[in-house]
C-alpha cells in the first residue's frame, strides 16, 4: 500500500523536478561506490605490503590449518544428517504461511469478507497440508 | 450475500479458468492419491491423468462463443488479469493436446520412475501453460512460465540411477533460473517506469512514460524478453536445449520440445504484440535477428550430428526443434513491423500447432524404437520399414511434414503463411534466410527418412519381437491423423493465419 501512495506522489510532481531527484540519486551511489574503490584498495595494498615486506621461512606447523591456535584434530570433512535440512525445509514452508494468515486473520471477520474469505484461506492452508501430508506418508517425518 | 461483500471478495468466472484449474485439481489429486493406492492399482494414476487431460480439452468448448474475462480490475480502466480469447483457446488447445500426447507416450514405461510424482509434475506443468496464454499481467505472467518450469526440472531429472538425467536437469535449472532473474529484473524496470504490471496498460504507459525514464523502459523490455527466449531456446541462449533432451525421459523430451516452446512463445507474443507494442520499432529488428540466428544454428547444427553416436536421434531431434524455434520467430519478428499484427500472430500459432502434432509424432516413433534399441541411434532407424512399415511411414510423414514437402501439406502450407508473412512486412532478407535454411534441413530430415526405407543387413539370429503398448500406438496413431487430416484440410488450422484469434 505505502509503495502504490509514494509512487502516486511521486508521479503528482514528475517533470521538473524529476532531474534534480534523479542527479541527486545517482550522486548518493557514487558515495557507496567510492567507499567500495577505497576498501578494495586498502586490502589490496595492505596484503601487498605484507607480501613484500615479511620473511619466508615456511615450517611444517605454519602450513597446518589455523584453528583457534591448537593442532588441528580430525578431518575437515564434517557430515550433518539430512533430517536436520527437510525438518528446516518443512519448518519454512509453515513460517512463511504465517505470512498470509496474519493479515488474512486482522480483516476476515470485517463487515464484506465473510464465508468466501474463510473458505479461501482453508484451501490455501489445505494446500499445505497435502505437501505436510506427503511428507508424512513418503516417512520425512520419522526421525529413526 | 450483502452488497458491500460483493464489493469486496471478487467474483471470478469458473467456466473461464476451468482449464488450468481442472489441470491442477487432478494433479493434486492424482498425488494424494499415489499415497494410499498399492502397487498393483499404480497404472491406474496414469489413467486418472489422462482423464483429467480430456477433462481439460473438453472444458475449452463452452469458452469457444467469444471472450470471457475475469480478475478485472474494478477501479479505472478494464485491464483484465486473465483473458480467454481465441489466441488463449488455440494456445490451449495446443498444450493440452501436446500434454495428453505425452502422457500416451509415458503411460508404457512406468515402472523406471516414480508413478504419482510423474503425473503430478506433468499435469502441474500443464496447468502453468495453460494459464499463461491467458494472463494479461506481467505478474501472472512471470508465476505462470515458473509453474511451467519448475516442475519440468524434476521431470527432467526424475530417473534418480542416471548421471545423465541428473546432468541435464542441473543444466536446464541453472540456464532456466538465470533467465527468470534476468526477466524479473527487466518486469521491475518495466514496472518502474510505468507503474502499472496489466499488459493493455503498459503500452499506454510506455507511450507516455516521462523522457528521463525511457530509457530504463526499453531496457526492462529487452530484459524481459531474454527471459522467454532462453524458455524457447532461442539462438545465443539454447545451450541447454540439446543436453537437456538427450539426458530427459524421452517423453519428457518430447514435452519440453512442443509445450516448453509453446509457453515461451506465447508468452513473448503477449508481451511483444500487448504490452510492449509503441517499442515495436525495437523488438521487431532484434527478433529478426534472434530468429535467424537461431535457425541458421540450429539447422546447421542439426547438420553436423553424426547418427552413428548413442542417442543422435534425440539430439538430431533437439537441434531441429531449434531451428523451428527460429521459424516460429519469423512472424513474431515481422508484426513489430506493421501496425495490426493479427495475421503475423495467427502465422506463428498455425505453425506451432502444426509443429506440435507432428513433432511429437516424430518423438512418439522414437520412443517405439527405443524399446528394441536403447541406444537410440540414427543407424538403428536403418530398414525400419522392413520391421514396422507402419512406424515407418508414419516417421517419414513427420519428417516430411518438418521439413515442408509433400505429402506433408500441412508442413509445407504452415512454412508457405510463415514466409508470406515475413515478405508482406518487407523483411525480405529473413525470408530468404529462412529459404536457405528449409534446404539445409532437407538434407537432415531427407537422410533419415532415406534410412528407414533402406534394406536391412541381415542380423544373425533374430531379435525377440517386442510388443507395442497400445497407448503408444494409440499416440503415435493420433498424431498421424491429425496431421493427415490437416494435410487434407489445411485451412483447419490456417484459418487463424487470416486474423481471427485476438
Amino acid at each position: 500500500m505505502a509503495t502504490v501512495a509514494s509512487a502516486d506522489a511521486v508521479g503528482g510532481v514528475r517533470g521538473t523536478t524529476d532531474v534534480h531527484l534523479a542527479a541527486g540519486y545517482f550522486h548518493a551511489y557514487t558515495v557507496v561506490g567510492l567507499v567500495a574503490v577505497v576498501g578494495v584498495l586498502f586490502v589490496a595494498v595492505a596484503f601487498a605490503a605484507g607480501h613484500l615486506l615479511r620473511p619466508v621461512v615456511p615450517t611444517r606447523e605454519k602450513m597446518l590449518t589455523y584453528e583457534c591456535g591448537v593442532d588441528p584434530v580430525g578431518e575437515g570433512w564434517a557430515q550433518t544428517q539430512i533430517r536436520y535440512y527437510v525438518y528446516s525445509f518443512l519448518y519454512v514452508i509453515f513460517a512463511v504461511d504465517a505470512i498470509y494468515l496474519f493479515p488474512w486473520a486482522t480483516v476476515f471477520a470485517a463487515p464484506g469478507f465473510g464465508g468466501t474469505t474463510l473458505v479461501e484461506m482453508f484451501i490455501f492452508i489445505g494446500f499445505l497440508a497435502v505437501g505436510l501430508l506427503y511428507a508424512w506418508k513418503k516417512g520425512v517425518l520419522e526421525w529413526t | 450475500m450483502t452488497d458491500l461483500a460483493g464489493g469486496l471478495v471478487q467474483s471470478i468466472d469458473w467456466l473461464a479458468v476451468a482449464p488450468p484449474t481442472i489441470l491442477a485439481v487432478v494433479a493434486l489429486a492424482v498425488l494424494v492419491a499415489d499415497l494410499f493406492v498399492d502397487e498393483a492399482r499404480r497404472p491406474l494414476l496414469g489413467w486418472a491423468a489422462v482423464g483429467g487431460l480430456v477433462l481439460a480439452g473438453l472444458s475449452l468448448l463452452p469458452l469457444l462463443n467469444g471472450a470471457r474475462t475475469t480478475f478485472c480490475l474494478t477501479t479505472g480502466a478494464h485491464n483484465c488479469s486473465y483473458v480467454a480469447d481465441h489466441f488463449t483457446l488455440a494456445i490451449q488447445l495446443l498444450v493440452i493436446g501436446g500434454a495428453l500426447l505425452t502422457a500416451l507416450l509415458s503411460l508404457h514405461n512406468q515402472d523406471r520412475l516414480p508413478t504419482g510424482e510423474f503425473w503430478f509434475l506433468l499435469l502441474s506443468s500443464a496447468a502453468g501453460a495453460a494459464l499463461l496464454p491467458a494472463s494479461r499481467d506481467l505478474a501472472t505472467l512471470v508465476v505462470a512460465l515458473e509453474v511451467v518450469s519448475l516442475p519440468s526440472f524434476a521431470l527432467v531429472g526424475l530417473r534418480r540411477s542416471d548421471r545423465l538425467s541428473s546432468e541435464a536437469a542441473l543444466k536446464f535449472f541453472l540456464s532456466s533460473v538465470t533467465a527468470t532473474a534476468v526477466m524479473l529484473l527487466g518486469v521491475s524496470f518495466v514496472y518502474a517506469a510505468t507503474g502499472t504490471l496489466h499488459l493493455g496498460a503498459l503500452s499506454d504507459g510506455l507511450t507516455h512514460a516521462p523522457a528521463q525514464l525511457v530509457t530504463l523502459a526499453k531496457t526492462g523490455a529487452v530484459l524481459t524478453l531474454v527471459g522467454f527466449a532462453f524458455k524457447l531456446g532461442v539462438a545465443p541462449f539454447h545451450f541447454w536445449v540439446p543436453d537437456t533432451y538427450a539426458g530427459a525421459p524421452l517423453p519428457v523430451a518430447a514435452y519440453l520440445s512442443v509445450v516448453g516452446k509453446a509457453a515461451g512463445f506465447s508468452g513473448l507474443i503477449l508481451v511483444t504484440v500487448i504490452a510492449f507494442k509503441p517499442y515495436g520499432d525495437v523488438w521487431g529488428p532484434a527478433l529478426a535477428v534472434l530468429a535467424a540466428l537461431t535457425m541458421t544454428v540450429g539447422n546447421v547444427a542439426a547438420l553436423r550430428q553424426r547418427p552413428e553416436h548413442p542417442r543422435s536421434a534425440v539430439r538430431l531431434l533437439a537441434w531441429s526443434s531449434i531451428g523451428q524455434a527460429g521459424y516460429l520467430l519469423v512472424p513474431l519478428a515481422a508484426a513489430g513491423y506493421v501496425a495490426d499484427p493479427r495475421h503475423q500472430i495467427g502465422a506463428t500459432v498455425s505453425y506451432a500447432l502444426m509443429y506440435t502434432v507432428v513433432n511429437l509424432g516424430a518423438f512418439g516413433v522414437a520412443a517405439l524404437v527405443l524399446r528394441s534399441d536403447a541406444l537410440n541411434r540414427i543407424t538403428d532407424y536403418r530398414g525400419l520399414y522392413a520391421r514396422r512399415p507402419l512406424a515407418a511411414l508414419a516417421l517419414a510423414f513427420f519428417l516430411l511434414c518438418l521439413a515442408g514437402l509433400p505429402p506433408g501439406i500441412i508442413g509445407l502450407f504452415a512454412k508457405v503463411v510463415v514466409f508470406s508473412s515475413a515478405v508482406d512486412a518487407g523483411l525480405g532478407w529473413l525470408a530468404v534466410i529462412m529459404a536457405v535454411n528449409v534446404v539445409i534441413a532437407l538434407y537432415y530430415y531427407l537422410r533419415w527418412t532415406a534410412l528407414l526405407f533402406v534394406r536391412p543387413e541381415p542380423v544373425p539370429g533374430e531379435a525377440a519381437a517386442v510388443r507395442t503398448p497400445a497407448s503408444l500406438t494409440a499416440a503415435i496413431a493420433a498424431a498421424a491423423v491429425v496431421g493427415i487430416a490437416l494435410s487434407g484440410a489445411p485451412q483447419l488450422v490456417l484459418r487463424f493465419a487470416s486474423g481471427s484469434l485476438f
